[in-house]
């Protein structure tokens, strides 16, 4: 017999942290439909519009990280307060200590709930101190919420924006739903002027919104989900138990999984964004296209790297002077570099200490070609943003490594570009197989950067690529297909969708006349059937190959 | 055109359309698996039918496993988790006798060698568990060194117990690939080559000053030699196993070439004089039958200049590769003579069955314990019980059901995301477990000879 659970019913609407609210819960379907009928029920009383607004994203972020909750509340207000205060103080020392203490707050929780316990334990390694690490729960949305609050009061600080009138704004602006787990990183003065605009839309972002939310989900629920349960993880969390060939497939997944999970994402916040009227700017731009690291960092992550620009780069020096911080922190890696290399992997301390001079010689060089000492300062800023860039995605010293390769990266390619590479670009047009070949590098390159990204820690990494560098072999291919025959599909299908042109979509949307909503629904429960066939689908067990 | 009711219009439709059809197939009875993993009130109906994977956990048909008959009973206590099981009507009495008269001997006098052969899959690669377990042994007991290495090996690059370094070429016959059936060492390898080289470093803790055995294993030939510090050296290699002492200081490092004139190589072997000697024995995706394929005659010879006073097998996740195999009462068929081959060519030794760990399987889109483990673990038990040998219970050790879910969820993980292997960490806890089951029994042991000091009557 079936029963209705009342109790099990009465629990849907509380928290649990086994089962946090993503787009992807059957919870999330009432949610949203329940907001949509309101929001539309009130689309012209705008105050109430608003607090129905606020209240829906605190009660989202309620029941995906519990009583977190009240952390944002506190932030928004501490922040109001502190923005406001900043606005209307004459003082340039005192507005100058009312930012301070801003910045002090907003890094400081980021830094207590995120860092503590890295601290903790590098403290615990280098001096025997034996601190009791934390062991906090990171709450959800913290570095994203952290990073649009320093934006806002240090744009008041600047005289760019004026503060919000009004704290549900504010609020909202914070707790926004769609964006709250995995970005996009906001602005204030993007977003806070469409808060209380008329709900208007057109066919085109109907259409369009919709193309966003189910491609996204397509990348995030089905091929992003189906890689890392059925192939990724096994391979990553011990990488020596596999071939090299399987490690190296395991890392290009990787790459497909991270840009579908963090792009897809970001694609369903965005698309819902689209049809509650508000427009966020576009987070990922086919990255995998990239023909240099530079380029790459203008396509991954959009509002993030613009965020780490604006609000990082730029206050280190950028490319116009030099900063204490923007010295320091490049001296310190490759300080740190040659005493861990020297000490911890036994290399010579003269071939240690060659190694981390050679790499910081690569912002020397192009100062001492252009004779501007100004060229070097802007490497290391750029450097210094990308090690502390890196940082931000999680504390551990893979996460710095994975953002000091990005800086080496970038510095390389400055080198290049005026050396051999300008020469080539000068050269008429350079030919589609260079362009092939500086893709598939950069690709490459970036893989190299998920190896440490990904991977549980250092040993594991080494391990990684000690197995892809020294136990490779084709042979081992038929065993692997035959296994992973899905898995090849997808992935074959994520970098083929990936291949198409970023405007392609965007334009054949554009001329769809309208669709009745019947195909809308088609296609939804299209794709919810096949979200169902790939949560039911059974696992692919991995294998060993190597025996 | 302003068009927000396209928006509501959909997301009223879609959800009144999903929320129908989710009622609808309660209501009507209707099922498809693609269907119910999106149902949208699955979470708030209860339902008698469904059969969920709890229920469906039942032992296979025929494994006796609760009864009141006495030998039953006593085979039943292989439930008991951490405790090495002799299925013996004394319960208070010591598990593997042997083992245990020649740990306090040890104990006694610090003379003797103690020998003890860990087989296992790829939950013991790298050392894992074994390590941890030949440490604790040899900081109680006494010895270092490694013990057994095999000359190359899929995971040197992993192990933390011993560094192997080794030139490319050599050949390496196992139970995988073995043509001509040429006989294979107790790891289920054999290598040959006329011109390699090998590099050994022990890396176990243990007094930098004391004595470090290294021996060479292999097969035989008439004018044998290697190569020892770039110098040709002739061996005497005349049985069909040998047991070479090539050096015996305080170096942990071990440089061999093969020449020629070398024969099938084992493996080597770094031991102290006195004291634990743990050899590590694994092989990846294997379930114990293979060691089938080893003769007794070959296994008597290696027991002739090696013996053993402790065999451990511990194999069983590689049969449940499976989500709903249950029935396996064949391997306990299949496993049993190994059991008894062991005992035949190493008469004085004790035997000690291993179960099975945990593993899981994705039923429902959740992980949970193989449907089957429960009935693996007894046969296991069945086959340990019936050849009258001890018997650990790995899985219940681990926490039982859904244990390996947990381990590999926890923070830091104790296993992987295979939810098959124990990490590192899930690895060591491991062996500590097992030692200090051992150790319950070496208590018992010392126990049961004071006690018969006591009630020994003093002559007058």
């Amino acid at each position: 017999m079936n029963r209705f659970d009342i109790q099990a019913f009465g629990e849907q609407f509380l928290y649990d942290p086994k089962n946090p609210l993503l787009f992807n819960n059957g919870f999330f379907v009432f949610f949203f439909a329940a907001f949509i009928v309101l929001y539309y029920w009130f689309r012209n009383r705008l105050t109430a519009r608003r607090y129905i607004f606020c209240f829906f994203s605190l009660y989202f972020f309620y029941k995906a990280s519990g009583s977190f909750v009240g952390l944002v509340i506190l932030s928004a207000i501490v922040d109001y307060i502190l923005s406001n205060a900043i606005y209307r103080q004459g003082h340039p020392l005192r507005k100058k200590a009312l930012l301070l203490l801003s910045v002090v707050f907003n890094l400081g929780l980021l830094f207590y709930f995120k860092y503590t316990d890295f601290f903790v334990e590098l403290s615990n390694t280098l001096f025997q101190t034996g601190f009791q690490p934390l062991n906090l729960l990171l709450p959800v949305g913290i570095s994203f919420y952290t990073f649009e609050n320093l934006s806002y009061t240090i744009d008041v600080y600047r005289g760019q924006l004026e503060p919000a009138r009004k704290f549900s704004d504010y609020l909202l602006f914070l707790s926004f739903f769609p964006k709250l787990v995995m970005g996009p990183i906001v602005r204030a003065h993007d977003f806070v002027p469409q808060i209380n605009r008329p709900w208007q839309l057109q066919e085109s972002d109907f259409a369009h919104g919709f193309y966003l939310i189910f491609s996204g989900l397509f990348k995030k629920l089905i091929i992003s989900d189906y890689l890392t349960l059925n192939f990724v993880d096994y391979v990553f969390d011990d990488p020596s138990r596999y071939t090299g060939l399987e490690n190296l497939l395991a890392v290009y997944g990787y790459a497909i999984v991270i840009y579908c999970d963090f792009s897809g994402y970001s694609d369903v916040a965005l698309g819902i964004a689209r049809w509650l009227g508000f427009s966020l700017p576009v987070n990922f731009l086919s990255p995998y296209q990239s023909g240099n690291i530079t380029e790459f960092w203008r396509r991954w992550h959009i509002s993030l790297s613009s965020w780490l620009r604006d609000y990082l780069y730029i206050p280190l020096g950028g490319n116009r002077g030099s900063s204490f911080a923007g010295i320091f922190f490049p001296v310190l890696f490759f300080g740190g570099l040659a005493w861990s290399t020297h000490s911890l992997f036994g290399l010579s301390l003269l071939t240690s200490s060659l190694l981390a001079l050679g790499l910081f010689s690569l912002f020397l060089i192009p100062a001492l070609i252009q004779r501007n000492r100004q060229t070097a300062f802007t490497g290391m800023n750029l450097f210094t943003t990308m090690l502390l860039g890196g940082f931000w995605h999680g504390a551990s010293f893979n996460f710095l490594i994975w953002g000091a390769l990005h800086g080496i990266g970038l510095a390389v390619h400055k080198l290049w570009v005026m050396g051999p590479g300008g020469w080539i670009q000068q050269r008429q047009s350079p030919s589609r197989w260079y362009q092939l070949f500086m893709l598939v590098l950069t690709f490459h390159f970036v893989c190299l950067g998920w190896v440490f990204f990904k991977a549980g820690s250092l040993e594991l990494a080494g391990s990684m690529l000690h197995q892809i560098t020294h136990d490779f072999s084709f042979s081992v291919w038929p065993a692997f297909f035959g296994n992973y025959k899905t898995v090849v599909f997808l992935m074959v299908l994520a970098f083929l969708l990936h291949a198409i042109p970023d405007n392609w979509m965007t334009d054949r949307i554009g001329r769809f006349s309208r669709l009745p909503l019947i195909v809308y629904l088609l296609i939804f429960s299209g794709f919810a059937l096949l979200y169902g066939v790939f949560k039911s689908a059974e696992p692919v067990m991995p294998i060993y190959l190597q025996f | 055109m302003n068009e927000p009711r396209r928006v509501v219009g959909f997301v009223a439709w879609s959800t009144v359309l999903l929320l129908g059809f989710s009622i609808a197939s309660y209501g009507l009875g209707f099922s498809w698996t693609p269907f119910d993993r999106i149902n949208l009130i699955s979470d708030v109906v209860s339902t008698d039918s469904t059969r969920s994977v709890s229920k469906d956990r039942s032992t296979a048909p025929g494994v006796v496993t609760q009864s009141t008959e006495s030998p039953e009973r006593r085979f039943d206590r292989y439930r008991t988790p951490a405790r090495i099981i002799h299925f013996q009507t004394d319960t208070l009495r010591h598990a593997l006798p042997h083992f245990m008269e020649r740990l306090h001997a040890l104990h006694q006098t610090k003379k003797g060698k103690i020998r003890i052969a860990y087989f296992g899959d790829s939950m013991i690669e790298g050392d894992l568990m074994t390590q941890t377990l030949r440490q604790l042994l040899q900081a109680e007991f006494g010895g270092t060194g490694v013990g057994y290495v095999p000359i190359t090996s899929i995971v040197s690059g992993f192990r933390q117990s011993v560094r192997s370094e080794y030139s490319r070429g050599w050949t390496d016959r196992s139970f995988k690939e073995n043509p001509g059936n040429a006989p294979l060492y107790l790891s289920g390898h054999a290598f040959k080559s006329q011109s390699d080289w090998a590099r050994f470093t022990d890396r176990t803790r243990g007094d930098s000053s004391q004595l470090i055995q290294k021996y060479l294993l292999c097969g035989s030939d008439s004018n044998a030699s290697i190569l020892l510090s770039q110098q040709e050296t002739s061996i005497a290699a005349g049985g069909s196993f040998n047991r070479i002492l090539l050096s015996s200081d305080a170096s942990r490092v071990l440089s061999i070439g093969a020449t020629a004139n070398t024969p099938t190589l084992y493996g080597i072997s770094f031991e102290s004089p006195e004291g634990i000697v743990l050899d590590n024995f694994s092989f990846r995706g294997i379930t114990g039958i293979e060691l089938a394929k080893l003769s007794v005659t070959w296994l008597s010879a290696i027991h002739q200049s090696q013996p053993y006073d402790l065999i451990v097998f511990q194999y069983g996740v590689n049969l449940l590769f499976r989500p709903m195999d249950k029935d396996f009462r064949w391997y306990g068929r299949a496993m049993q003579p190994v059991i008894e081959r062991f005992k035949q060519a190493f008469p004085k030794s004790d035997v000690l069955v291993v179960s099975t760990a945990d593993r899981a399987f994705r039923y429902q889109g959740k992980y949970a314990s193989a449907i089957g483990i429960d009935s693996l673990v007894s046969v296991q038990a069945k086959a340990a019980f019936q050849s009258g040998v001890a018997f650990y219970n790995q899985f219940a050790t681990m926490g039982g059901t859904n244990s390996i879910v947990d381990w590999a969820n926890r923070n830091p993980a104790w296993a992987g995301k295979d939810y098959v292997h124990p990490n590192a960490r899930g690895a060591a806890w491991l062996g500590e477990s097992l030692y200090k089951a051992l150790m319950r029994e070496y208590r018992l042991y010392v126990r049961s000879l004071n006690k018969g000091k006591k009630t020994t009557p003093s002559t007058p």
